[in-house]
């Protein structure tokens, strides 16, 4: 049976088809039918149907919870209406109180069910893909889980908090859920915001198809022509890391963050320029990373969704939460204002890191990655000012180009050590990885021609290279502005130029195959 | 209420000018951490517990608008 990945001939093969019944669907309701189907279809070949009944499940749950808690706050409007904005404020918290057992119930179903999951996992639980198999040390791990459950908890949040409008159509809410855009990587979808569009989904555009299948295809040149050919190399020097020192481990390392960059930001063009082709706006999920002044600024670009939901989720609660605001105001008169400033960013940037952390994996080597960027963030918020003063007693001018170009550097290590962290997959990587490059040696490979000898040959390598320089290009000029607008503006035949080279580059040198390893995407395992 | 509030934002946050813009968090002015800091400082002042809920970026845009959103729990 083939499996459906987003690179994959047979999801294209699918898009294509789907995407023509889509387009021939009158009414914004048919159109949201067509997706439902394009959706079992997905999960059929991606994921196996019993996933989608648990999803299914998931939602039945969710709708009831937001259907309750929006029942509940209408008799707090039929009340406020005589009321005073500052009665009003009084009245509320009787009403929270009532609907905080559905917001409670929810996020313990949809969370229970990841750290189910995610525990058994680490159990090392058998996997089954049937319902009828499910007991207690087997487990299905439904597609997309992560991904779903976030969202879901978010939506639940923002009903709770009256940021949103309870569903009232549970189709559409299951739609949404099992979006095939969406299911395997992201982008983590804001329900309500998606659910209002499925209600108004557009007809055909050229303009939109015709972006959205350019960005498609831009994601798959970044993913089979350059992640394809890195990974399976540096996967292979991360698996024997004790065969390999100095230079060898230094470019593997950079090896392994521009193919993960490639990966990650390939598959979210695939997905994102999938669903504009529809008519539906996703939210983006990378935006230039690797041009960021630092680490906080590096995590506004990189995987955007996710960093944008534990602000909202879990940092801002945390962070708003009356106990901690009397613990904030004790630091405050005790060790004034800028020691509580540190307090109320710290303690809830250090919580979002080690969770962020674990919701990448269970091991020890997640922890301590969490932790490292955890601090590295609070010790850049902390010290800010400190900081910024550096550059001005050494005379060095930060305006200038000089000083961008060391600021993105910095950010590539803190990223790259970030990696490393994880890469051999235990909890002394991130050593062991150091171990061997302080061992030294193996310079002589950047000019004696055996760079060509590990897996990528001096003809790949040249491809690599203006593979890269394409992508450095692109993001150079999306940080600017419009591509895609760019290239309509440009003459027909240099526009068709363009198409032909990216449609061809992809086909030509891109590597595909069932048999190849690296041909899934490295964010699916989530 | 809004001479109170003017004086802890300035107390506590010298580098900002508070009364520049009406736009505060929409310009960019106030980023999240920010924004936790002010609630934290004016919860304490004011000894109230603000709902989550009010926290968007409308009620935090203005010196004017923190001072209407704080009278509410005053």
């Amino acid at each position: 049976m083939p499996v459906m990945t987003y690179n994959s001939m047979f999801f294209v093969l699918f898009f294509a088809v789907f995407l023509i019944v889509y387009l021939l669907m009158p009414r914004p309701a048919f159109r949201q039918l067509v997706i439902f189907a394009g959706n079992i279809f997905f999960y059929k070949f991606a994921g196996g149907l019993n996933a989608l009944v648990l999803v299914a499940a998931a939602s039945l749950i969710l709708y009831l919870c937001t259907r309750r808690m929006e029942q509940i706050y209408k008799g707090f409007e039929a009340e406020a209406v005589s009321l005073s904005k500052k009665e009003q404020a009084a009245l509320l918290p009787s009403y929270k109180k009532r609907t905080k057992r559905w917001l409670f119930l929810g996020i313990a179903v949809m969370i229970g069910a990841l750290i189910y999951v995610k525990v058994g996992k680490l159990l090392s639980f058998e996997e089954t893909a049937y319902l009828k198999d499910l007991s207690f040390t087997r487990i299905i791990v439904p597609l997309g889980l992560s991904y779903y459950t976030f969202s879901a908890v978010g939506y639940l949040a923002d009903v709770y908090w009256r940021k949103a409008k309870a569903e009232h159509n549970w189709f559409t809410l299951f739609t949404a859920m099992s979006f095939f855009p969406t299911i395997v990587q992201g982008p983590i979808s804001r329900y309500d915001r998606l659910m209002k569009q499925f209600h108004e989904l557009p007809g055909f555009s050229y303009e939109r198809v015709c972006h959205g299948v350019q960005r498609m295809w831009w994601g798959l040149f970044k993913k089979s022509v350059i992640a394809d050919r890195i990974t399976p190399v540096v996967g292979g020097i991360f698996a024997n890391v004790f065969q390999y020192t100095g230079m060898e481990m230094v470019l593997a390392v950079i090896g392994n963050v521009i193919a993960l960059y490639m990966d990650f930001s390939g598959c979210m063009d695939i997905v994102i320029g999938c669903a504009e082709a529809m008519g539906v706006t996703l939210d983006e999920n990378f935006a230039q990373p690797f041009f960021a002044k630092g680490a906080a600024e590096f995590w506004r670009r990189w995987h955007i969704t996710l960093g944008a939901w534990f602000k909202d989720y879990v940092y801002m609660p945390i962070a708003m939460n009356p106990r901690f605001i009397k613990r904030t105001a004790a630091v405050r008169k005790k060790s004034g204002a800028r020691a509580a400033k540190v307090f109320s960013s710290a303690i809830p940037l250090l919580i979002v890191w080690i969770l962020t952390g674990l919701w990448h994996g269970t091991g020890k080597d997640y922890l301590l990655w969490g932790l490292y960027w955890g601090i590295l963030i609070i010790v850049e918020t902390a010290f800010a000012k400190e900081l910024k003063s550096v550059p001005a007693k050494l005379h060095i001018n930060t305006e200038g180009k000089g000083y961008r170009l060391f600021q993105m550097i910095r950010t590539f290590i803190y990223f790259a050590i970030g990696r490393m962290i994880t890469a051999a997959g235990c909890g002394r990587s991130l050593f062991l990885i150091i171990g061997q490059i302080a061992k030294g040696g193996k310079l002589r490979i950047l000019w004696d021609g055996s760079l060509f000898t590990y897996g990528i040959d001096k003809k790949n390598m040249l491809l690599l290279v203006v593979s890269l320089i394409a992508v450095w290009i692109v993001d150079i000029l999306s940080a600017k502005g419009s591509v895609r607008g760019r290239i309509d503006s440009l003459p027909m035949v240099l526009r068709w130029l363009i198409y032909y080279a990216l449609v061809l580059s992809v086909v030509i040198f891109g590597i595909y195959g069932e048999a190849y390893d690296a041909s899934a995407f490295v964010y699916g395992g989530f | 209420m809004k001479e109170k509030i003017l004086e802890v934002l300035n107390e506590n946050y010298p580098e900002i000018d508070f009364e520049s813009s009406d736009e505060l968090v929409d310009d960019g002015t106030l980023d999240s951490l920010t924004v936790v800091g002010i609630i934290s400082a004016l919860s304490a002042e004011f000894g109230v517990e603000l709902p989550y809920e009010e926290i968007i970026p409308e009620n935090f845009n203005s010196v004017d608008a923190m001072a209407e959103l704080f009278a509410k729990y005053v």
